[in-house]
């Protein structure tokens, strides 16, 4: 073969190379941003595409991936909170089991090299096996899961625009969870913007709190993911052994109750802190460093120095060192639509509450005047909702339970009785829930709406009301709440579409 | 092309010469001397636990097949992986492929899966390791690993709420910063004196083991129902791998059946 050929015919190959690489890789869908560091994901063995990332979030923020088709990723990890759970210490898997610790954030999972408290995943694409699996989270087995998506509607078709065949499987399934999850980058905070000279200026308490921070803190909260990913005791107490931490994992009697040093980036929004989300303020989280650090066999040896436990920290430089991590607050990251339930291309049928209504229509007066009474409750405590009047929707969930509850069970019949118990329970649930997140009105918020859910169903079923009740409902968020009002916009409602039943 | 002709006439006689044989071995499942009849029989162990085995099963995989001289066969990673289960007949007798012809003096195998692909990607997750499918009872999503050995059921001796016993044991040693127990456990069974002639063609010969289960609780260490009922990701687990080590032994070779095409 003349030397010619051969140079073209290399060049040739060489050219597809290149072409191939560049198809294998969007830019545009993944970018390390200017001051990260470069990602440890491998993306060269799941390599992004649009339609990849709209798979993975459309099985992200559907409850498809539990049991009883209740419980989605989404629940457990809400944007606005920074893709943890709004106020919750622990979480709610399904039949409201109680997880064991605080639900972790999700951003900047490209960086990540070990996933959980604990660490006990290695790899992002096997970490939504654990809460699927879970019993206290999704409590569904994996192959379950992939049978209902291949008998869905709308899954075969998504498998194929993302991989090509309709063929549905673990690979596929967990690839596009971490296609979705690794394109959550938060690194848009006031911090960032000024570490790569946009344009942005720290004020002088934060610079003070910036310089206190990398004395004091920054050698476990290191970098510029805010954390070094290893496993440390801080000196929290009262721990039990009901949870070891990376022990489990690891059974290293060294690291008896040690969890992973987490980023401290969007904490605004995802309070409470700690493995077992112990503290509501940063304020507190900042006291226990500075004065209730607890010895203990395994405390970190960077807070038990030179004889002193914890880090020396005066109130003043507590404030300066938290009016620095309020910079580490990243608004596009928790406002962005790419990542919103909202913006889903196929929005996820949701779960037809209507069907649970019973035909029950109670004649018992006294049955009616009681639960007329619990929606004259709800009514109010749907106004202190929407006016985010937290410590009086407190009150009236601690009201409407025991409103509810004169009710004489023993008068019911049989099915109405069995029903009556249950959706009081939902709802007693719930309420205590409006009680308990009496600091943070999107906690409120979050469980007002299933508290309506429940109570729409409850109230549908007996038909107590004499006036006019409506049930609407937003068709693409959870939000959904009763009125005297045929028409109602729920504040801060942003909901294109709402669906109305007349009670 | 007289150049092309000796070319493919050379290829052809090496693929011949490579043609191997087929070799199945099955998996015959004792507890002591006595044959595994999931729940209804009921087995002593030497703490003096009375028991009944609801579920038995276990990896096998990197499978080599010995020679006289020291050299071994290796079969190749992906043909290599198999979960054995006693509630599945099939799951019993597992067939390997293309095995170069020759005389073998034994087979060894690990029990459970090898760190490496329990560390490897999603990709190299199929058939009897997909999580999702084969695999799915044999797989800790928390502690990301694959069950080697499972045996569960119930002992009056147990001293659990129900009486039930499980024995789950895994842990192949952790992958990066994320170090674990290592459990992994290699069985090495020699043929004795009559050594296994594998010949190409359609004839493909039996090899029987025997697998105790009984091996997990009297081994070197005595597992005692009453005071180990649920022995999994803790340290104890060792004691168990340490025993199930020694539960392969040779049975024998049963007359060659037709390999499937």
């Amino acid at each position: 073969m003349p030397a010619k050929n051969k140079i073209i015919i290399l060049s040739a190959f060489v050219l597809i190379v290149c072409l191939s690489f560049k198809n294998t890789q969007d830019t545009a869908l993944f970018t390390v941003p200017g001051n990260f560091p470069k990602p440890a994901y491998q993306f060269a063995r799941n390599p992004l595409s649009a339609d990849g990332i709209e798979l993975g979030k459309t099985l992200f923020y559907d409850a498809i991936v539990s049991s009883d088709n209740t419980v989605s990723c989404g629940s457990c990890h809400q944007q606005s909170a920074g893709f943890t759970q709004h106020g919750h210490a622990l979480s709610h898997g399904v039949d409201d089991r109680l997880t064991k610790r605080n639900s972790m954030p999700l951003f900047n999972m490209a960086w990540a090299t070990s996933f959980g408290w604990d660490g006990g995943v290695h790899d992002l694409d096997f970490f939504a096996v654990s809460p699927i699996t879970n019993p206290a989270e999704m409590n569904e087995s994996l192959g379950n899961v992939l049978e209902k998506l291949r008998k869905s509607e709308q899954y075969p078709a998504m498998f194929k625009r993302a991989f090509g065949t309709e063929e549905i499987n673990s690979e596929r399934f967990l690839k596009a969870l971490s296609q979705f999850m690794l394109t959550m980058v938060s690194a848009n905070a006031k911090y960032d913007k000024y570490m790569r000279y946009e344009g942005v200026e720290l004020n002088e308490t934060e610079l003070a709190g910036m310089a206190l921070f990398k004395q004091k803190c920054a050698s476990c909260h290191s970098g510029e993911l805010f954390t070094d990913f290893s496993f440390r005791n801080n000196g929290l107490g009262g721990m039990t052994d009901d949870d070891k931490g990376r022990f489990e994992v690891n059974q290293n009697e060294g690291d008896q109750f040690k969890f992973k040093v987490p980023s401290l980036r969007n904490l605004s929004y995802t309070t409470p802190y700690m493995h077992d989300g112990r503290f509501k303020t940063l304020e507190e989280v900042l006291a226990h460093y500075a004065s209730t650090v607890e010895k203990n066999d395994f405390l970190d040896p960077l807070l038990s120095q030179n004889g002193q436990l914890g880090i020396a920290l005066t109130a003043d430089e507590q404030k300066k060192i938290i009016s620095f991590l309020k910079t580490l607050d990243d608004e596009d990251f928790i406002n962005n639509p790419k990542f919103a339930e909202t913006t889903l291309a196929l929005s996820i049928p949701k779960r037809n509450v209507e069907l649970d209504v019973m035909p029950f229509k109670t004649k018992s007066v006294k049955v009616k005047e009681v639960l007329n009474q619990g929606i004259e409750v709800y009514l109010k405590m749907k106004e202190a909702i929407k006016t985010q009047n937290t410590g009086s929707a407190a009150a009236l969930s601690e009201r409407l339970p025991k409103v509810l509850r004169k009710i004489d069970v023993s008068k019911l019949g049989k099915k109405e009785k069995v029903f009556f118990i249950s959706y009081l329970e939902k709802v007693t649930f719930n309420a205590d829930h409006i009680i308990e997140g009496e600091y943070s009105a999107e906690h409120q918020a979050d469980h007002f709406n299933e508290l309506s859910k429940y109570f729409y169903v409850l109230i549908a079923s007996f038909k107590p009301n004499s006036t006019d009740l409506y049930y609407h409902r937003c068709e693409t968020s959870d939000q959904n709440w009763l009125s005297n009002k045929a028409q109602e916009v729920l504040a801060p409602a942003n909901c294109s579409t709402i669906k109305t039943i007349k009670l | 092309m007289k150049k092309i002709l000796i070319l493919l006439f050379c290829a052809i006689s090496v693929a011949q010469a490579q043609q191997g044989g087929t070799v199945n071995i099955r998996f015959d499942h004792f507890v002591g001397s006595e044959v595994l009849n999931l729940d209804t029989h009921t087995y002593k162990n030497a703490a003096g636990n009375e028991f009944k085995v609801s579920l038995f099963q276990y990896f096998v995989s990197n499978i080599k097949l010995l020679k006289k001289d020291g050299s071994a066969y290796t079969v190749p990673q992906d043909k290599s992986y198999f979960l054995i289960k006693e509630s599945n007949e099939d799951s019993k007798t597992i067939t390997l492929t293309d095995i170069p012809k020759g005389v073998y003096t034994g087979v060894s195998f690990l029990i459970g899966v090898d760190s490496a692909r329990s560390a490897s990607d999603i990709s190299q997750r199929k058939g009897s390791l997909d999580v999702a499918g084969e695999a799915q009872d044999m797989y800790w999503a928390w502690n990301s690993g694959y069950i080697f050995v499972k045996m569960e059921g119930v002992s009056a001796q147990a001293s659990s709420s129900n009486n039930v016993f499980m024995y789950h044991i895994g842990l192949f040693g952790g992958i990066g910063v994320k170090k674990t127990l290592n459990n992994i456990k290699y069985a090495n069974v020699s043929f004795g004196k009559e050594p296994l002639k594998v010949q190409s063609g359609k004839n493909a010969p039996v090899i029987v083991l025997i697998a105790d289960a009984m091996k997990l609780l009297n081994g070197p260490n005595k597992i005692d129902m009453a005071e180990n009922p649920s022995i999994m990701g803790g340290p104890f687990s060792t004691k168990v791998a340490e025993n199930y080590q020694s539960m392969f032994s040779f049975s024998g070779f049963l007359p060659p059946i037709k390999a499937a095409k």
